[in-house]
């Protein structure tokens, strides 16, 4: 995003509608800090600007990857569906991507509304490869890991956006090394992130894996999505 | 939400959507997807102020069969009684552990109620506590700024009725 100084007349509506606050006004004029903007588009779309001075400009690479990263708008090429996620269990009914052995966890850095260096994402992976973890083939995190899973690639590390999925399954078994591993992150990250875990519904209703969360000193909220399994292929 | 490679290649999977929308519509959503998002995207979402007509378009949506996967977000104990009322089971839950991290980063805890409705959180803080402060020197109404802060979310899925709420009480404590 850009806004043109010659244009604006500072009024601010941009400052207000920016979700990470990349928008100062300086000497009566609108900045967007170019390192904390996310290129969501959302001051673009939203902003109402009066004098029209917030403009759309190509991107190039690597700052491009911020797009599909921060801006719901944006379809990923890889995935297909709009945002930054993947289908995961929305369809589970009709896909049977996570299967009654096996949990599926989706850690999303910078969320809620704080952003994120996509290096970060290495903080997770690196240690996820010791205990082996099958990642979502789909998900735009995915594309951006090194052949061997382990790093971000060097060209987009420096890139930030306004929140990044890993999305990943294990069999029920790891789930205790999962759990660890978030423990260990959290105390070294500079951002945020939140943690949802993917389960299957035992045939008498019942969801197995809260206790486990509770012994293991995880809260589980009290909402969640939850598929009602009506698709079918 | 279809499922990529397997609903799509129905005969008529975009009917089969645009079908889901309509049930909803007619069922007073508190806020709904733009209708122009309808013929494009391959998910269509709504939200709800209460479990009752929840069940009542989970119950149509089980007649009609449409076989499109349907997902609901809210109270797990709520959702649980409402789908078996109407002889379904849940299928897969996407459980929150919730955030983890640099929570000094975030916002007061009633303007994240607000900001996280919209998932991809367009919404921002900082319009949050614009709006409160617009409402107290009494330049706009409530319903008017609700709406104003939907406006970013384009899935649709931000709850206009819970954010009135949420800004009275908003504006009534500070």
């Amino acid at each position: 995003m850009e806004i043109r100084e010659d244009l604006c007349t500072g009024c601010g509506r941009c400052v207000i509608v920016c979700p990470v606050q990349a928008i100062k006004i300086i000497d009566n004029k609108a900045v967007i800090d170019k390192n904390h903007c996310v290129e969501c588009s959302i001051c673009y779309r939203n902003a109402e600007c009066p004098v029209n001075a917030i403009k759309s400009r190509r991107l190039k690479w690597p700052r491009i990857i911020r797009n599909p990263f921060s801006d719901v708008i944006g379809t990923h090429k890889l995935t297909g569906i709009p945002g930054r996620g993947t289908e995961e269990m929305k369809t589970n009914d009709v896909t049977n991507r996570f299967g009654t052995d096996e949990y599926g966890i989706s850690i999303e850095l910078g969320r809620p509304g704080v952003g994120t260096l996509l290096k970060n994402i290495e903080l997770f992976t690196t240690k996820f490869s010791q205990i082996g973890v099958e990642y979502e083939e789909m998900s735009p995190v995915t594309a951006i890991l090194t052949e061997d899973k382990v790093n971000i690639k060097d060209d987009v590390k420096d890139e930030r956006v306004l929140s990044a999925i890993i999305e990943f399954k294990i069999p029920k078994n790891k789930i205790d090394q999962v759990l660890q591993i978030i423990k260990e992150v959290e105390k070294e990250i500079d951002t945020v992130f939140t943690v949802g875990i993917v389960s299957r519904v035992m045939e008498d209703g019942s969801i197995p894996i809260i206790d486990i969360l509770d012994q293991q000193g995880f809260k589980v909220e009290p909402n969640a999505k939850i598929n009602i399994g009506l698709g079918r292929a | 939400m279809l499922a990529a490679g397997i609903n799509d290649k129905y005969p008529d999977p975009r009917k089969r959507l645009i079908r889901i929308a309509e049930i909803m519509k007619k069922h007073n959503p508190t806020n709904i997807m733009r209708e122009a998002a309808w013929k494009i995207s391959p998910v269509i979402t709504a939200a709800f102020t209460d479990i009752e007509t929840v069940k009542e378009i989970t119950q149509t949506l089980k007649e009609e069969d449409l076989g499109v996967s349907i997902v609901i977000s809210g109270l797990i104990s709520e959702i649980k009684e409402a789908v078996k009322e109407v002889g379904l089971n849940m299928h897969t839950v996407h459980l929150s552990l919730g955030t983890f991290g640099k929570k000094e980063l975030l916002p007061s805890k009633k303007t994240l109620e607000i900001t996280t409705m919209c998932g991809h959180h367009c919404t921002s803080s900082q319009s949050v506590e614009y709006y409160v402060k617009l409402i107290k020197n009494g330049k706009i109404s409530v319903e008017k700024a609700a709406e104003k802060l939907a406006k970013p979310c384009v899935c649709g899925i931000f709850n206009i009725s819970r954010t009135i709420k949420i800004l009275n009480e908003l504006v009534n404590q500070s």
